[in-house]
């Protein structure tokens, strides 16, 4: 599949992120379950496509994210998103990896990614809660939303990012 | 190459650090692109949004039908209450009118209280559990300025942060916060005790959901169960907006004034139609 192609996908995911996911989480859950879809469709492209794809990618949606919800500052989810795909790619590249592993990456990949931003917002004092609280109150939930949706577009997305860019090694070997 | 990587890696943290540091100043314009990331965003969002509040509200709607029967026999008591108050107001509002008339208060004195109610629909949410970010489907070619107040028929929600030409973004009571840079308290009464009784509501709690009324006066009448409204003093915030009811009232961080517990009246979640608060604009005030 062609990069444009994923890019529309992760487009689609983004739109519903903020307006049909959330309507699909009861009231009671809806701070506590923080969908990072785009961030998953990252994370894949840095285990499957390459670093440099990842952190395009990871900065151009998070910059999306950034200015689509522009309330407070620019740049949080731009930065994490693009560091931590880049890092996990950097991490993963002379691997091969499997369901398992690159779920378990996943998974500490969007820890890691959910602390930066916890972290970030601290220093600019935009938040006063402690991260043990942070981390039982979303980030630990939105964890598992993560993987069960990596999980369940593992077999698309792995094909996807893999199959062009195999396509594309070959071309230039030929 | 490692160099040039750490390099690299350095000038995009830098860089990014500063985007950070002047984005999070209050900025009352934003630049072309910033609108337009907004506005199409938004207006994709909208057909998402919408579509899917219906649908969940039906759902709600069908398991509430049972209530639906007490509900209405409340309503209709409030309703014949409602028709004898509404003499009353009328009497004692004309009686208003003809004493500022004598009093010679300016137009836009006169004017201060009357507000708009300019009803909006909710567009989308913020995925971002530090930056929750209500965006509405009404912008600056609306008539929507900075720093309005948006509530809905149970409550204040928030203020208007962003104003994009055709759409524009709250920031809900939940992210008050005394120390944060962008925050604003507001100035607060108990309903019923307007003259004796004052604070500022500007702290939510998120651990607890409660929001906090501090510099409370040792002599103020405030009790449990007390309805907290706006004051309308300092004039950024309109007069008689429900923020929620009083939990508790306890000794402040210095002894000196008290602090208030107060349950938020509105609901944050899951919203669907909003109304933002308009002052009406006379000659006077724009100048």
């Amino acid at each position: 599949m062609s990069m444009q192609r994923i890019i529309g996908v992760m487009l689609l995911f983004f739109l519903v992120e903020g307006t049909l996911f959330y309507w699909l989480v009861p009231s009671s859950m809806v701070d506590r379950i923080i969908p990072h879809f785009t961030l998953a469709f990252v994370l894949f492209a840095s285990l499957y496509r390459g670093r440099h794809s990842a952190l395009i990618l990871g900065m151009a949606f998070g910059l999306l994210q950034d200015l689509a919800f522009y309330g407070r500052i620019i740049g949080v989810h731009s930065f994490t998103m693009g560091l931590v795909g880049y890092m996990t790619a950097l991490m993963m590249e002379r691997r091969k990896s499997t369901l398992l592993m690159a779920l378990t990456m996943i998974g500490l990949s969007t820890l890691v990614c959910d602390a930066i931003v916890y972290m970030i917002y601290r220093v600019f004092r935009l938040t006063n809660e402690t991260f043990e609280w942070a981390l039982y109150q979303h980030m630990i939930p939105s964890l598992f939303l993560q993987l069960l949706f990596s999980l369940a577009i593992y077999v698309p997305a792995r094909r996807w990012f893999e199959g062009s860019f195999v396509a594309k090694k070959e071309e230039e070997e030929s | 190459m490692r160099n040039r990587r750490m390099f690299v890696l350095m000038i995009v943290f830098i860089l990014f650090v500063a985007v950070m540091g002047f984005s999070i100043t209050d900025r009352k314009k934003l630049t072309w692109p910033e609108n337009f990331a907004l506005d199409s965003t938004s207006f994709v969002q909208q057909w998402l949004y919408r579509p899917a509040g219906y649908v969940a509200g039906l759902f709600q709607d069908l398991s509430n039908l049972h209530n639906i029967y007490k509900e209405n026999e409340e309503l209709r008591i409030a309703a014949a209450a409602y028709a004898r108050d509404s003499i009353k107001f009328n009497m004692i509002d004309r009686e208003n009118k003809r004493l500022q008339e004598k009093l010679n208060f300016t137009e836009r004195q006169k004017k201060l209280y009357d507000y708009n109610y300019l009803i909006a629909q909710v567009v989308a949410v913020s995925q971002d559990p530090y930056d929750d970010t209500i965006r509405i489907n009404l912008g600056s070619k609306d008539g929507i300025k900075l720093n309005m107040v948006v509530v809905t028929d149970k409550g204040l929600v928030g203020r208007i942060t962003r104003v994009e030409p055709f759409f524009s973004s709250v920031m809900p009571l939940t992210k008050m916060s005394p120390t944060s840079p962008d925050s604003k308290g507001i100035a607060a009464t108990v309903l019923g005790k307007e003259l004796d009784s004052f604070g500022i509501v500007d702290t939510f709690d998120a651990e607890t959901g409660k929001l906090y009324m501090s510099k409370i006066s040792e002599h103020d009448p405030l009790k449990k169960g007390d309805t907290i409204i706006t004051s309308g003093l300092g004039n950024v915030f309109p007069r008689g907006m429900v923020i929620g009811t009083v939990e508790s009232s306890q000794v402040g961080d210095f002894g000196l004034t008290y602090t208030a517990t107060i349950t938020p009246a509105a609901d944050f979640d899951h919203l669907t139609e909003v109304f933002v608060v308009q002052p009406v604009e006379t000659e006077e005030s724009e100048q």
